[in-house]
Formats: C-alpha cells, structure tokens, sequence
C-alpha cells in the first residue's frame, strides 16, 4: 500500500491547488501540456474533431465488475483530459454501452464527447428502436454520429439513417467495415450513398485501403474513421521489442504506440484512429500521438519499410 | 457475406471480452456468495456417497444434487455473471437449468446403479483438483472454480454421472456437456487461458473413463450385473 508521507502529502496538496486554478493543466497530465492538438475537418461541415479517438471493442464490456467498471472509467477519464472526444461504440460490444454510460455519469461529461455507435441487427427495421436503447445505455439525447455496423443490412438502416438525420435524431450517418473485409462493397456504397462517415481498418500493416477507400473518401468528402490502429495489439507484440528507427523523432515519434498512431492520422483522408485500451498508461501514450510533429509523406514511406524489414 | 469472408474469421475475432473480465468471473461470484457458495462443493463431496448406495433413495438424491449443480451453475455462473460479457453464455446457462431440471425430474432412474469406485475416485478427484486450474491463471484464491457454481469442474465430474446410462438417454445428456466442452475450448484458446483447457481435457478424459468402467447395457448387457445369469452360465 502506499504510504503517505509529509512530503507526498504536500506535492499532493500543491498539485490540487493547481488543478482547481487551472482545470487544462491537468489535461496536461498530457505529456503535452498547452500544446495544441491534432484535429480534423469533417468534410461534410467542416466542424473539427480530435485525430485520436477511443474504441471499445474487448476493453470496454466488463459486465458488473465494479472495480473493472472503475477502471475504465479512469481510462475515460484520462482521455477527456487529453482533449479526447471521439467515442466509438456498438450494440454488439456486450455491456460496453453500459460502462461507457456508467462512465460519463461518473465524469458529468456527457457534453464532452463526440458520442458514435453502430446499429448492428439483421432485421432491417429495428434501427430507431436500437438507436433509442443506445441512446438511453449511453445516457444521452442523441448520437452525433450513427454508423451501420459491418454492413448488415445496410440499406434499410442506411435508408433509416438518412430519414433520422433529416429529422435531426443525428447528426452524422455512415457505415463501417474492419479487418479489411468486404472493401470492394464499402467502395460501391462510398460511390452513391450521401455518407458523412466511413469506418475501415488501416494500419501500418494493413494497407489495403490506401488504394481505393482512402482516396475514395477524399474525392467524395467522406471523414474517415480507423479502427484496429493497433492490429488489435498484435503489432506491439511484433515490434515492441524492437528499437525505434533513428530518424523516429524527426518524424514527431517518441513511443511505438506514437509510432503506429501518427502514421495513420498522418494520411491525408485519415479524420481519426480510435484506439482501445484497458490501461491509463496506454491512454496517455496514445493520446500523445495527437500532439507535435506529424510524419510527412516521405517518411511514412520510411515508417511502412521500417516495419516491414523488421 | 460469402464463404471467403467467413474463412477470413479468426477464433479471436469471435471473443469479445479479455482474459482478466472472464477470470474475475470466479472471483465475484465467489465474494459475492460467500459463505453460501461453500454448499455447493460440500453436496458435491458428499455425492458419490449417496451414489454408492445399493438402496434407491440416496442414489435419486445424487442425481438431484447434480441436478442443482446444473441449475446453480446455470443460472448465477451463466446468465448472471458471464452473460453481460458474452451472450452465447446466457444460451447456455438457460441449456444448464433445463439439463438441471431434467435431471431432477428423473429422479431415481438416473442412476441405474451405484456408482463404483473408480467412478467415485474419478470424481472426487474431479471437484478437488480441477478448482485450482483456474487459481493458476489468477493467483487468488478468491478465484478457485468450485463445482456447483463453475460450468467447467460441474461438467467435467457429472458427465461421469451420464456416462453410466443407458443409451439413448446417456447421450441425451451428454448433448449439452460435449456442445460446452467444445466451446469454453475455443474461447480458452481464443483468450489465451492455456490452464482453463484442463476442464474440456479433463470433461474428456472423464467421459472416456466413465465410458471404459460403464458400458451401455445396450453394448454389453452383462455390465449391470457382475455375475452372469443362471441361463448364461458356461457347462
């Protein structure tokens, strides 16, 4: 346990006194500080949001695990003080929906976010009724951004969306794909459906998306989220061991994790990579992709070699 | 989807929680029913004993501890604690308290006859040993997975239960724990639990041994009594 001495107790009492005078200075528990961030355009209106968002796929579905509960909640926590927004979630994540609105109880931060999820049924008329339940598992009015899950069923929902949308039940519509599955029909969607958003998976290994999606989205004005920036972990399993190239801080990158971040959000069409992670430790580390330097085009091509050699 | 986007699926992709959210599953309930939960093995360390019983009374009383096994872990392990993370365990914790109810509505005819000894031996050392697979994934003790509330030692010990009946019963009970054995594997494997593998193993291993001491009636008809009949004697 820790022990407290006189000394700690005093840091601790100097370190509240600043946080009550300045509530950005604790975001600067961000290895930033005042730096700015890192955002981007959403093309269909131009309003910006922050290049690094959070996933919840496997982090976030912890059941009633209070004391895991807790935890992500320090980990939602630590992302909003590092001037995150963007979160993304599904009906499919198990009790995700629920922690994530446990969470934003807990932080009164339900104003703070950019709050996007999925529908994902296969009954093509249930998409108000899923939208609602989000909505209330989130504790919030309403979505900013509503995506078709992978597909399924995705001209009803899509169809359903637009209505939604011209209602003003959301903001922005789209739909979402991962693990490079099912591109060919993504881009025929992409070319004719009046899309805000696309969902897609793109890393430094998994590339596909650079030949049609990415620059499909740009010509049609479509903002771009990244899904599995990480390869669902298993590219720090590859190349953690590994040293960072020695121009890495030429290219603004400090920590593999900046490593694997900044080469996405580096892409031009790229609008924001939406990480998950269990830890307050990784959170900061990713959130320290959306400050400083980004690589240019010449040395995300140096970035693409350098894992591929390893 | 077409069939090369289904193959492009791995075991992984189909898991949705992480290995700390599953293990801790043994922990909460544990906290949670203690010092209640401390019944469930204490019935399942008594069961062989009423099963050994030549009379009829005390092996119907076996088969229904087993029955509330079955419910038990069902219903607290299954639907309330695993199923908010994974929706398949809700299935199949509703799938326990019906094999449950079944086994209680059975009543004496579960078991034909006493349970021998090595069927005995089997499952004590099924409910004794088996609880610790789960502490070596989570060096706590709060985390043992104790029979009667952990889907993995309660199937692993009562298929030694349902092996000894006759077909087509035997495999009418069997159905439910061989369709779990075959998916906690896969999320085992899937979450990376390597020990948690002991129980489908050993559910295996078990239902092979039970098999050898208990043959159907219907594949050796001598099997329910160790003496042949007057009419079967050799000259």
């Amino acid at each position: 346990m820790l022990e407290l001495s006189r000394r700690r107790f005093l840091i601790g009492v100097g370190l509240s006194g600043l946080a009550v005078a300045s509530p950005r200075l604790i975001a600067a528990g961000s290895p930033t500080g005042e730096q700015s961030f890192h955002s981007r355009p959403i093309p269909s209106t131009g309003e910006s949001v922050p290049a690094i968002g959070m996933g919840t796929w496997i982090t976030f579905n912890v059941g009633g695990d209070q004391y895991l509960i807790d935890e992500r909640t320090r980990v939602l926590e630590t992302f909003l003080a590092q001037n995150g927004t963007v979160i993304d979630c599904s009906p499919m994540y198990g009790s995700a929906a629920d922690v994530i609105g446990t969470g934003l109880d807990k932080l009164g931060a339900h104003d703070r976010i950019f709050a996007a999820t999925k529908i994902w049924t296969s009954d093509g008329s249930e998409t108000r009724e899923q939208a609602a339940t989000s909505e209330r598992r989130w504790g919030i009015d309403r979505f900013d951004l509503l995506q078709v899950h992978n597909l399924l069923a995705w001209q009803e929902h899509l169809a359903t969306l637009k209505e939604m949308k011209a209602e003003g039940r959301v903001r922005y519509i789209g739909i979402t794909t991962s693990h490079g599955r099912r591109h060919r029909e993504l881009a025929r969607v992409m070319e004719t459906e009046p899309l805000d958003f696309v969902q897609l998976t793109y890393n430094v290994l998994d590339r596909e998306a650079e030949e049609r999606l990415l620059p499909l989205a740009r010509e049609r004005d479509i903002a771009v989220i990244v899904n599995r920036p990480f390869q669902g972990g298993s590219l720090f399993r590859r190349f953690q061991s590994e040293p960072l190239p020695s121009w890495a801080a030429e290219a603004g990158v400090g920590s593999w994790a900046e490593f694997f971040l900044k080469f996405i959000i580096s892409h031009p069409a790229v609008t924001c990579a939406i990480p998950a992670t269990t830890s307050v430790e990784h959170m900061q580390e990713n959130m320290g992709a959306m400050y400083g330097q980004l690589p240019d085009a010449s040395q995300r091509r140096m970035m693409a070699e350098y894992v591929r050699q390893l | 989807m077409n069939r090369a986007t289904w193959l492009s699926y791995s075991l992984q992709d189909f898991v949705m929680f992480g290995p700390e959210v599953f293990l801790r599953l043994f922990a909460r309930i544990n906290q949670d029913l203690w010092p209640w939960l401390l019944l469930w093995p204490l019935a399942g360390l008594v069961l062989p004993w009423f099963g050994r019983q030549a009379a009829e009374l005390p092996r119907r009383l076996a088969m229904a501890l087993a029955g509330l096994a079955w419910i038990g872990c069902g219903y607290l392990f299954l639907v309330r604690y695993y199923g908010p993370v994974n929706w398949p365990a809700t299935g199949f914790g509703w799938a326990f308290v019906v094999q449950g109810l079944l086994l209680l509505l059975m009543k004496g005819r579960a078991l034909p006859a006493p349970m021998t000894w090595p069927v005995a031996v089997s499952w004590w050392l099924a409910i004794l040993l088996l609880p610790w697979l789960s502490v070596l994934e989570m060096p706590d003790l709060w985390a043992l997975a104790l029979f009667g509330l952990a889907p993995g030692v309660t199937v692993a010990a009562t298929v030694l239960l349902f092996a000894g009946q006759p077909s087509p019963l035997r495999w009418l009970l069997l159905a439910l724990p061989l369709a779990w054995t075959l998916f906690s594997a896969a999320t085992y494997w899937a979450l990376g639990t390597f020990w948690l593998l002991g129980f489908p193993v050993a559910t295996l291993v078990l239902l092979i041994v039970a098999l050898r001491v208990n043959p159907s009636p219907a594949q050796n008809p001598g099997s329910q009594s160790a003496r042949p009949g007057p009419g079967r004697q050799s000259p």
